[in-house]
């Protein structure tokens, strides 16, 4: 389980009891979905993360990897959601390897509701859990305070009333794959273009039963912006500057000194280790 | 008392260009209105082409750098090898959120190229560790809205080195114009696979 | 309204207290020595909450003893400016932290080059030309801002200090019972005289 250093909690604290506020997290105010049909089970996200009122980035990822056929879409704060799903799948892989088994859906939302429950909604986390497994397919969402539910389509976050409403009314039993994909897709375009907290693009992750789990990103870009038509490059020697530094290759390496080693049988050398592939 | 990103002031900006990357700070270090210093550089160097660029609260950027200058070193001495700018990213991102419920008041922005693989490589941070992986420009500071503006009209994907210092440039100095916590003076670093270069840039002086 | 300045120059390091220890409204002491020297060629200045001032500051000055006792050498004094920055960000988090502004002047010994920081009661450490805390900023800074450079002499040095402690009597509305200046040179740390009873007329 994690360890969080309190150690600047006290310190923030009497800062926060003088009036300061809190910092602003980057959030996910955000539209996420779920839906099983016959054989499997889609979720889907938009790629909008905010700051307040400022958008911090256009198309970033809120699909996130649990075990190969469980996957996890991750509504409030940013940085809760990722770390938390990320300690989970840490978590459901060592259980899957010492039980020699797949991993469950509904053992991932036990624990990441066990997690959240322990920190009573201070983890901002609001999940929407699917996935197939030996036992069938698996849809939940999991909220901050250790909820959960079990239903056949959801979503969540700031869209989800307008990703709802696309549910409601064109959702219908025994769907096949497209047609999941297709009314996912649809109700994040909803939650897009109603929702001032969601926006660009919908990224959809479809699992199924023997077959690989297919993360389709970007999915649809509703929101593509089209090139630039001319620009606005300076000529060079625009800006003026006082002073400049090169520091070449060849000016690092004369920090380091190499020394080479004698070609003596005595020392024995392990074999070299792959880095950075 | 007021918000402690907004005690100090500062601004930090990171950029992509074509087989390299850029990053720019300001220079001032104020307390509210009053300037205390304007010779405050914010951007640290944690390997050859490796940058880390902090702003917010100065007690916690000279204690943030600080501590990746020994988590880095303490990196280098394991591994025999330079900190990647993604491994950086990732220290980054955990030592962060190791403090979720107490943070460090910093907006961290990383730029630089991969030792490996040569590619360019940018990203930013919230102070709980939320990494914001972008492919054109990063931003952090008190004049981040301004520059939100500016990077967003002045930046076009693929830009020569020489070109993308005039773009940083003129992005980080008119957005700082408009911030009366940052600016007296900016310091820029262009990246390229075997050549850093710093420069020097004079700002308005009010 | 306790005033702390430092100025840097071409081969040294000016700092200047006032003299005065107060309690609210109330003059204690008009011969407070508001300095602590911590090893050969550096010295601290330092104002904030009574108490919390020369506890901090004789803990930095024992702890730097320490150090020149068991290494027989000086830290210089960016080093020690760093640690008492370490310090002081330590106990900023904990549950009762100093509250101390500080000045740190010194001359690295193999350099034999001027060093001036300024550390705030949030531990921000900041290299300068020249340095003020509290109300001494708003008045001298500009002052500074204008006739400082850094070739300047001693003699400059001091006749540049005697510019703003001039303003500083002009303008203060209380009495701050004069400055004591201490100066550090590559030939170690001294106390210079200076003449506190001069009158300076407001206009």
């Amino acid at each position: 389980m994690p360890g969080f250093d309190f150690t600047n909690y006290n310190r923030n604290a009497a800062l926060h009891a003088k009036g300061v506020p809190l910092p602003k997290a980057t959030s996910t105010g955000t539209t996420i979905v779920g839906c099983i049909y016959d054989k499997g089970v889609v979720i889907a996200a938009d790629t909008r993360a905010t700051s307040g009122p400022i958008v911090a980035d256009k198309n970033c990822e809120k699909l996130h990897y649990i075990a190969p056929k469980i996957w996890c879409a991750g509504a409030g704060t940013a940085a809760d959601t990722e770390f938390t799903t990320a300690l989970i799948s840490s978590n459901v892989e060592l259980h899957s390897l010492s039980t020699g088994r797949d991993p469950r859906v509904i053992t991932c939302m036990t624990m990441l509701k066990q997690h959240l429950f322990r920190y009573q909604g201070h983890i901002g986390a609001y999940l929407v859990v699917a996935g197939v497994d030996p036992t069938g397919t698996g849809l939940y969402t999991v909220h901050a305070h250790g909820s959960t539910d079990k239903l056949p389509y959801v979503t969540m976050g700031s869209g989800s009333l307008a990703a709802m409403s696309v549910f409601e009314s064109t959702w219908q039993p025994d769907l096949d794959r497209q047609g999941a994909i297709d009314i996912c897709a649809e109700a994040i375009k909803a939650g897009i273009f109603n929702d001032l907290g969601s926006g660009s693009n919908v990224d959809v992750c479809v699992i199924e039963k023997d077959q690989p789990t297919q993360l389709l990103r970007n999915y649809m870009k509703p929101n593509d912006r089209p090139q630039k038509e001319r620009n606005y490059r300076f000529p060079r020697g625009t800006t003026a500057y006082l002073d400049q530094r090169v520091i070449s290759k060849e000016d690092m390496k004369k920090y380091v000194t190499i020394e080479t080693l004698s070609g003596d049988d005595k020392i024995t050398t392990g074999d070299s280790m792959e880095v950075d592939t | 008392m007021s918000n402690p990103f907004d005690i100090n002031g500062g601004a930090c900006v990171a950029m992509v260009g074509k087989d390299c990357v850029a990053i720019a700070c300001d220079l001032r270090l104020g307390m509210q209105s009053l300037t205390i210093s304007n010779n405050f550089p914010k951007i640290f160097n944690y390997a050859p082409s490796t940058y880390l660029g902090l702003t917010g609260l100065a007690t916690d950027v000279n204690t943030v750098s600080d501590l990746f200058r020994y988590k880095v070193n303490m990196y280098r001495l394991r591994e025999e090898r330079d900190i990647a700018p993604q491994t950086l990213a990732n220290l980054v991102s955990s030592s962060l959120y190791e403090k979720r419920f107490g943070p460090y008041f910093v907006s961290p922005v990383i730029a630089g190229i991969n030792p490996t693989t040569g590619k360019p490589f940018i990203c930013g941070f919230d102070s709980i560790g939320c990494i914001d992986f972008a492919k054109d420009f990063i931003v952090s500071g008190t004049a981040s809205d301004q520059l939100f503006g500016t990077c967003e009209g002045l930046w076009e994907p693929d830009l020569a080195p020489e070109d993308l210092f005039e773009t940083i440039s003129q992005a980080l100095l008119s957005a700082v114009d408009r911030d009366a916590l940052s600016g007296w003076g900016a310091q820029v670093y262009i990246i390229e696979k075997d050549k850093v270069t710093q420069r020097l840039l004079k700002g308005r002086q009010d | 309204m306790e005033v702390l300045l430092g100025i840097a120059g071409k081969d040294f390091v000016i700092l200047a207290a006032s003299k005065a220890a107060m309690r609210g409204p109330t003059v204690l002491k008009a011969e407070d020595d508001k300095t602590r020297q911590l090893n050969k060629h550096t010295v601290m200045a330092f104002s904030g909450e009574s108490g919390d001032t020369v506890q901090f500051a004789e803990y930095i000055q024992a702890n730097a003893a320490l150090y020149s006792m068991r290494n027989d050498t000086e830290l210089s004094p960016s080093a020690v400016a760093n640690f008492v920055r370490g310090e002081l960000a330590r106990s900023l988090r904990s549950r009762s932290p100093y509250t101390v502004n500080l000045l740190l002047g010194g001359i690295d010994p193999v350099t034999e080059k001027p060093h001036l920081y300024w550390v705030d009661y949030l531990a921000s450490l900041a290299p300068l030309p020249y340095a003020a805390h509290g109300y001494a900023q708003y008045y001298c800074l500009s002052i500074l801002d204008k006739h400082h450079h850094p070739d300047c002499s001693l003699e400059e040095g001091l006749a540049l200090l005697t510019l703003c402690t001039d303003e500083l009597k002009r303008r203060l509305p209380i009495d701050y019972k004069g400055m004591l200046v201490k100066v550090v040179t590559k030939d170690g740390v001294r106390e210079i005289p200076v003449d506190n009873d001069k009158v300076v007329r407001s206009a």
